[in-house]
């Protein structure tokens, strides 16, 4: 283990920290208490805000939007696969695990295609109008520097200079908890929450 | 100016730890932008400043600025913004003239940020400071000052009642039919929109008409029968608390069993929904709307309905504050079709209806009249899509703005409410 990755390492836990502080914050506020007489089931309205309520044929935000949103997915799962690799990077630093053969052409090239979703996504806020009057500097910088990340990992497949990949990572782990990345936690609230409202109502399920 | 103490006032909302959903919503949106299409302020205008996550922007980044590490600390990085005199009037022209807390966009979130949600905490914010737009404060002050949002007089008010009473007698050729006054005992306390004493009480004889086919226990009261909440409108939870009280007190003075509340959308989603919580107590009567309660009375058999007398072509305009947020798309479709002959549906409608554009205290703030017009037409358009002649909807306001709209986009239909369609249909058994 060098120092990049405890440095690495270490902004790893700082943004866990902060995801667990916030974790605890939204379980000790509970669920909302409603006082008023249900007429619908919380349980059955939080797991259809969790499935049936996310499908694209249900949301306008997907299917008015249909590249946006396939962008958003690819984009999404591209994250996934980097902080896994991440993961895997560290404990083959610490064990000396050699990578499968099959993972680094099969990881490069999805991340290739997530990342080319990130820039699609950055050009999209900074050339349609209505989009970048919405945003801040965080809007721009959350995907730049999400996109980075993965472009990052696909890259130290191939061994390149592990510092400006742990330099990456880093960055991403900092900026995680702080920037409109910190959605990662807050979205599952949303929509449980979202959920709940529509499920004690009797709107959800549809 | 706004002073040091309504800042406070103000953002302390924003810091209220027992709010178990405002830390979340606060922190959600992503400012995708993908809401835009869903909102008719957005669609009527096509303007940046009218697309929800905007609404969202607006409280977020003061949040951000004043109750968060990262926004004290890197301000301009994460999007903040300062609260003085120009960023509170931009919050009214926002929060009251720019969204009618229908809640169609929240359904269709990329993440399911409660944007309404967040619109209300930004009223409450404008009302802790005293910054409401005028004509709307009028109408919860009038509420709070005589019992009802028009100002009613008591005497004009019974005055009415009387007349209706001798107008439902004729039609059923029944002197013993009845609109009970301020009775003890019944059944069921039913409750007005006053718009209907004022200007349509026509809407009131079609309901005694159901109570008295379906034999019904009933009372209205002559001091409390306002369903309306105009503080809920405010963000002023105070007023809100006051109103909500005014009806829970009422239904136990006169002892009625259950607390029935007549069409009005934003009332009964005050008085059902929110009134437990504003008052901090559960109903132990049951607090239903009309629309369920007719619903009720057609399937006991208590009513029994001739659709052929309603032979029109209808359609229903659904209130973002009894479908979307209350539950009864399929209620309102039993009633409505157990009591016309031919219906047919808007595109779309059910919990992804556009809002009349008479919501959220709309029809009562004059200085936003030309706007809510301009996004009603896309509702005018839906409508004349359908190419019906009877426009039913459960909501008084709903039914004032597509009056309008009908006047304005010269639709040539009729609008209806769900007891006056079901009274047209009803069979009376003399006996
Ligand atoms: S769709 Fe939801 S997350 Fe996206 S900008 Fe609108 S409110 Fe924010
Ligand atoms: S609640 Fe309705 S009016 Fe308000 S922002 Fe959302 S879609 Fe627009």
């Amino acid at each position: 283990m060098e120092w990049y990755h405890w440095m690495a390492l270490a902004t790893l836990l700082f943004c866990k920290t902060l995801f667990v502080i916030r974790l605890i914050e939204i379980i000790k506020r509970g669920a909302p208490n409603d006082l008023s007489k249900p007429s619908g089931s919380v349980a059955k309205g939080v797991r259809y805000s969790y499935t049936k309520a996310m499908l694209p044929q249900n949301k306008e935000s997907a299917y008015l939007h249909p590249p946006t949103f396939g962008a958003g997915l690819i984009f999404h799962g591209g994250i996934l696969i980097s902080i896994l690799a991440f993961i895997w990077f560290i404990l083959t630093a610490i064990f000396g695990w050699a990578t499968p053969e099959i993972i680094p052409p099969l990881c490069c090239l999805c991340l290739l295609g997530s990342s080319f979703c990130g820039v699609a996504i950055l050009c999209k806020r900074v050339f349609k109008r209505a989009l970048r009057a919405l945003s801040c500097a965080d809007d721009y910088l959350s995907t730049a520097i999400v996109t980075l990340f993965q472009l990052a990992t696909a890259g130290y497949f191939y061994h390149s200079d592990p510092l400006p990949y742990y330099a990456i990572a880093s960055l991403f782990f900092l900026w995680l908890p702080i920037g409109k990345t910190r959605h990662l936690l807050y979205f599952f609230a949303a929509r449980y929450q979202l959920g709940f409202f529509y499920g004690r109502r009797g709107t959800w399920p549809q | 100016m706004i002073t040091q103490e309504q800042k406070e006032k103000a953002l302390a909302i924003l810091a209220d730890r027992a709010d178990p959903k405002l830390q979340t919503h606060l922190n959600s949106c992503v400012r995708c932008g993908l809401c835009a299409d869903s909102c008719i302020y957005y669609k009527a205008y096509g303007e940046a400043q009218y697309i929800p996550a905007a609404k969202v922007n607006m409280i977020t980044s003061l949040y951000r600025r004043y109750h968060t590490t990262e926004g004290k600390l890197l301000p301009g990085l994460v999007g903040t913004r300062k609260l003085n005199e120009e960023t509170a009037q931009k919050m009214v022209d926002l929060f009251f003239g720019s969204c009618t807390l229908c809640g169609r966009c929240a359904k269709h979130c990329s993440i399911g940020v409660d944007i309404p949600f967040l619109v209300g905490k930004g009223r409450e914010m404008l009302a802790a400071m005293e910054i409401i737009p005028k004509s709307l404060q009028a109408t919860a002050d009038m509420a709070i000052q005589t019992g009802n949002n028009m100002g009613i007089p008591v005497d004009e008010f019974r005055d009415t009642i009387q007349w209706m009473e001798e107008e439902l007698q004729e039609e059923l050729g029944d002197a013993e039919a009845q609109i009970p006054l301020d009775e003890t005992n019944k059944q069921i306390l039913y409750t007005l929109n006053p718009r209907e004493p004022k200007f349509f009480p026509l809407s009131i004889a079609a309901m005694a008409k159901i109570f008295h086919a379906a034999k019904e226990s009933w009372t209205i009261s002559s001091n409390y029968y306002d369903v309306t909440n105009y503080g809920f409108f405010c963000g002023n939870n105070a007023q809100a608390s006051v109103m909500a009280r005014n009806l829970y007190e009422e239904t136990y003075r006169l002892q009625a069993k259950r607390l029935v509340l007549g069409e009005c959308g934003h009332g009964t989603r005050a008085i059902r929904w929110e009134g437990p919580n504003w008052l901090k107590t559960t109903y132990d009567f049951d607090a239903l709307s009309a629309l369920e309660l007719i619903g009720e009375y057609i399937r006991q058999g208590r009513i029994h309905l001739d659709k052929s007398l309603n032979q029109k072509v209808c359609t229903l305009h659904d209130p973002c504050n009894l479908v979307r947020n209350g539950g009864l798309l399929k209620e309102m479709r039993f009633v409505v079709r157990s009591a016309v002959t031919h219906f047919t549906e808007m595109t779309p409608c059910g919990t992804d209806n556009f809002c009349c554009g008479g919501g959220g205290g709309n029809l009562a703030m004059s200085e936003y009249n030309e706007r809510r017009l301009k996004i009603g037409k896309i509702k005018a358009d839906q409508i004349r899509q359908t190419g019906v002649k009877v426009v039913i909807t459960p909501c008084h306001n709903c039914v004032d703005q597509l009056t309008q709209l009908n006047h304005t986009y010269k639709l040539g239909v009729e609008i209806k409410t769900v007891a006056e369609i079901v009274a047209d249909a009803l069979i009376i058994n003399k006996e």
